[in-house]
């Protein structure tokens, strides 16, 4: 639930001494790309010979070699954060659902069928005959119970315990209101039936079990072994492969799992997934043929432009959007009018277009595009004239008057860029002045969470494929709020929302709130995220999606791939 | 005294380890802060269940009496890692890096000092002083992405990164031994020139002894001291882990996780973290004067 790329910002900037040190060494490496990079297909492949970045020699063996990023925090699946987490619990683990490789509609897991009762609040799921865990234990319906209470249970403190707080007095028993684990609404009648009742219809439930703080783990193991079970030769999981060895800050190698329900449609015997977040090793790596696959993010800032001539280069947007917030509980900020003109003075497409070599999306609006019927309202736009006349309006006609206004970043070249932008725009079109400070990673976090700003970076990447995940962010007095913005017609709706069985009526209601929140304009859009990665392409299966999330099931290797081959299926 | 030396050994570390508590403890932000909001009662939880709810003094005795027993608990960013158990595995891959790193720095270095020294203001003085300069010059963080382009991406010789078979070793031991390389040469050839125009050497050159003997019985021994001192703390340093060239070849080491544990308030680690490093220069460093007293005869242990 936590994305990547912030995840990724906040070791970004952690790095900051390497980082920096490593600015020569990025244009050294961007050197070596422009100049011997292209391993282009033989001539006689035709006009459409596609070129590739780097070697191209596939595995001898049925494995897929890549890069996870940085060190994942755990790996437990209930307690674990971030992509680089939750990519090993997934690899590991099978929930109830699965989502689909390309769309991440669920599908049958462990469940292979369920029903939802009339007034979407009971979901019944049936599991697998003859479920087992890797260490042969059968796996019932109560280690998803028991596995989903110990995420909700306090002492456990897991942070993403939010994600089961649609299952009902599942809020209340995490926060220690309810004491009685049975009045949450879970229940295993028998071995293999799972009745979940949830507090609310809530039409994006079966995109949330897919989530990984809803995969199953084996309580006979945790039970022996306390928080030393995910340790090789201790863990047991019951996905399509199971943990072989972990070295720290190096590697994960896991081997396909015998015991797995569909055991024979898993291709790959082995993955290796090594933790590099250097993004330059990242693509050193991938270039000379030692790893497959780089997961997106990871290629870097200069490098991106130059990707697109690449066949085995994936760009698509997914559920992100990078954005600034406004402190509205300072003045001037708290005229929504000043808001406005900061807002509608913004050229997102000059900043996509030239800053960002159209590696990113502009995007004016606060939730992400592509939800299936939902109609977002209209985006921010960007109008000079009427920027200034919103200004007059704040009172600072001209933009005399008007006191120096500060944005926060966190330490990092990226967000550094796009702020000078916004410097630059507010001052020309408003005649504002604005200056940006920095601070590293911790004490950005606690500026921001603590209003102690006017104006800073955020972004934020949705959980699963409904506008709730955006617009839930900016309800009163949310944690992740963080711009004192309140509005009770707002709230109202997101809370009427919730409750809609409907499910045109209750996207109008998410859209007519998206409307007041841009009009209200608490935050700025900037970008849309996007998907950057490479694949080699005898590699088949790996598709970007929409939460950047990859099943790895069905991936598979084509040893017999050759440079010219037709594009296969498998690549967008 | 070495006893007195081996004594302070304890107040030094109880320094470092009090100033860095504290240090720690004034920088903003703390161990369980996310771009995502940690619900509340899991923030507390969690506090709770490292003691970060209780007062500082309370916090601080505590951590005291475990480290004396050198258990400085569970990593808070790692969940179930503990400390020890990190130290314990990411240091022998910097050890190992690094002591490859020191090894070829010593052995080309200090035979390129001497030939330096001996033929001082000739060519190949000329020629092996430009390339310990050169040395210098060039920091890692771009000698090593160098090396990567010619000997990864353009011979295909060498993997880029990784720490797995012996040629992965190649690029990342070279990368850190450059610097100490030549370094190393020029404190060399600095040390034996001081030391062949001293009256001794005279005097073993004028018994009519061979060039040689004189370089390599008289002068050598001495002349090689301010390299022997330039170890201890570099050995310390080199061994420790280098975060730079850990990132670039994603060696994992101790380098990494140091630097990342202060960005991730990672109280556990970093306290434990600062407390080995310490430890191991104090270490180096008693060694470096044992050496000394062992080389030159005019030093006696004070």
């Amino acid at each position: 639930m936590r994305d990547h790329v912030f995840f990724l910002r906040g070791k970004a900037a952690a790095l900051g001494v390497a980082r920096g040190a490593t600015v020569l060494g990025f244009a050294i490496s961007a050197l070596a790309v422009l100049s011997c990079a292209r391993s282009t297909a033989p001539a006689d492949g035709g006009a459409h010979a596609a070129s590739y970045f780097g070697s191209l020699r596939p595995p001898r063996e049925n494995v897929l070699r890549y890069t996870n990023g940085p060190e994942p925090e755990t790996y437990d699946p209930g307690i674990a954060v971030g992509q680089p987490d939750g990519r090993v619990a997934r690899i590991l683990f099978e929930g109830l659902t699965v989502p689909n490789a390309q769309t991440l509609a669920p599908e049958p897991g462990q469940a292979y069928r369920w029903e939802i009762s009339r007034d979407g609040r009971t979901y019944t799921f049936h599991l697998r005959p003859g479920l087992q865990w890797s260490d042969g234990t059968p796996l019932t319906a109560e280690d998803f119970r028991w596995s989903w209470l110990r995420v909700l249970r306090p002492e456990n403190a897991a942070r993403y315990a939010s994600a089961l707080y649609p299952i009902e007095n599942a809020e209340a028993f995490s926060k220690g209101e309810v004491r009685d684990s049975t009045r949450v609404g879970i229940a295993a009648p028998d071995d293999s039936t799972l009745i979940v009742r949830l507090r609310a219809p809530t039409a994006y439930f079966l995109f949330v079990t897919a989530f990984y703080t809803f995969l199953p783990v084996p309580r006979h193991v945790i039970a022996r072994w306390g928080d030393q079970w995910t340790r090789p030769g201790k863990i047991v999981s019951n996905g399509c492969w199971t943990l072989e060895s972990w070295r720290q800050q190096d590697r994960f190698v896991f081997r396909k799992n015998p015991r797995y329900w569909d055991a024979a449609a898993v291709k790959l015997d082995r993955i290796e997934a090594y933790s590099v977040e250097d993004l330059n090793t990242v693509i050193n790596l991938y270039k000379a043929g030692v790893i497959d696959w780089t997961t997106s993010g990871y290629i870097p800032a200069p490098f991106l432009p130059f990707m697109f001539q690449y066949a085995d280069f994936q760009h698509a947007r997914f559920q992100g959007v990078y954005y600034y917030t406004i402190n509205v509980t300072r003045k001037p900020f708290d005229n929504v009018w000043f808001r406005r003109a900061l807002n509608w003075s913004i050229d997102r497409d000059a900043i996509a277009r030239d800053l960002l070599k159209g590696t990113r999306d502009p995007w004016g609006n606060f939730t992400p595009a592509g939800y299936p019927g939902y109609h977002a309202p209209p985006p921010i736009g960007y109008d000079p004239e009427q920027a200034r006349s919103f200004l007059a309006r704040a009172g600072y006609p001209g933009g005399q008057g008007c006191p120096k206004i500060s944005i926060l970043i966190n330490t990092s070249e990226d967000h550094r860029r796009i702020a000078e932008a916004l410097q630059q725009m507010w001052k020309r079109t408003l005649n504002i002045p604005v200056e940006i400070s920095n601070q590293e990673w911790g004490s950005f976090m606690q500026a921001t969470t603590q209003k102690q700003y006017d104006i800073a970076r955020r972004s934020w990447i949705g959980d699963y494929l409904d506008p709730n995940t955006f617009l839930g962010v900016m309800v009163t007095n949310d944690g992740n709020n963080r711009t004192g913005w309140s509005n009770a017609r707002y709230d109202r709706l997101l809370r009427d929302a919730a409750s809609e069985v409907d499910p045109v009526k209750r996207l109008a209601m998410l859209s007519q709130a998206e409307a007041i929140l841009l009009d209200e304009s608490p935050v700025i859009p900037v970008y849309h995220y996007t998907i950057n990665s490479m694949v080699k392409p005898y590699v088949h299966g790996i598709y970007p999606t929409a939460l950047d999330t990859n099943p790895l099931k069905h991936v598979w290797i084509d040893h017999d791939w050759k440079p010219g081959a037709p594009t296969l299926a498998g690549r967008p | 005294m070495l006893a007195r030396r081996v004594l302070l050994i304890v107040p030094t570390l109880w320094v470092i380890a009090t100033v860095t508590f504290f240090l720690m403890r004034l920088a903003p932000g703390g161990p369980f802060r996310s771009e995502r909001e940690i619900p509340p009662v899991a923030r507390e939880q969690l506090m709770r269940k490292y003691g970060l709810d209780r007062p500082l003094g309370e916090q601080y005795a505590r951590f005291l009496s475990n480290a004396v027993r050198l258990d400085f608990g569970v990593s808070y960013h790692y969940p179930g890692r503990t400390v020890r158990e990190i130290i314990a595995e990411a240091f022998p891959v910097s050890a190992e890096l690094g002591g490859w790193a020191l090894l070829l720095a010593v052995l080309l270095g200090v035979p390129l000092g001497v030939v330096a020294a001996v033929r001082k203001n000739g060519p190949a003085d000329i020629g092996a002083m430009s390339v310990a300069l050169a040395g210098i010059s060039i920091p890692n963080f771009v000698l090593g992405p160098l090396l990567v382009m010619a000997f990864s991406l353009g011979l295909f010789l060498l993997p880029p990164a990784l720490w797995q078979s012996p040629a992965s070793r190649v690029l990342p031991v070279v990368t850190l031994a450059v610097t100490y390389l030549a370094y190393i040469a020029r404190l060399t050839r600095a040390g034996m020139l001081e030391v062949l125009h001293q009256d001794y050497i005279r005097t073993a050159r004028a018994k009519g002894l061979s060039e040689g003997r004189v370089v390599f019985k008289h002068a050598f021994r001495l002349g090689v001291l301010p390299v022997v001192s330039f170890l201890g703390p570099a050995a310390a340093r080199i061994v420790t882990g280098s975060i730079v060239v850990e990132s670039i070849f994603a060696v994992p080491g101790l380098g990494r996780y140091l630097v990342n544990a202060a960005f991730n308030r990672d109280y556990t680690l970093v306290l434990g973290g600062v407390l080995f490093y310490a430890l191991l220069l104090i270490v180096l460093n008693l060694l470096v004067d044992i050496a000394y007293l062992a080389l030159d005869p005019r030093v006696e242990m004070a």
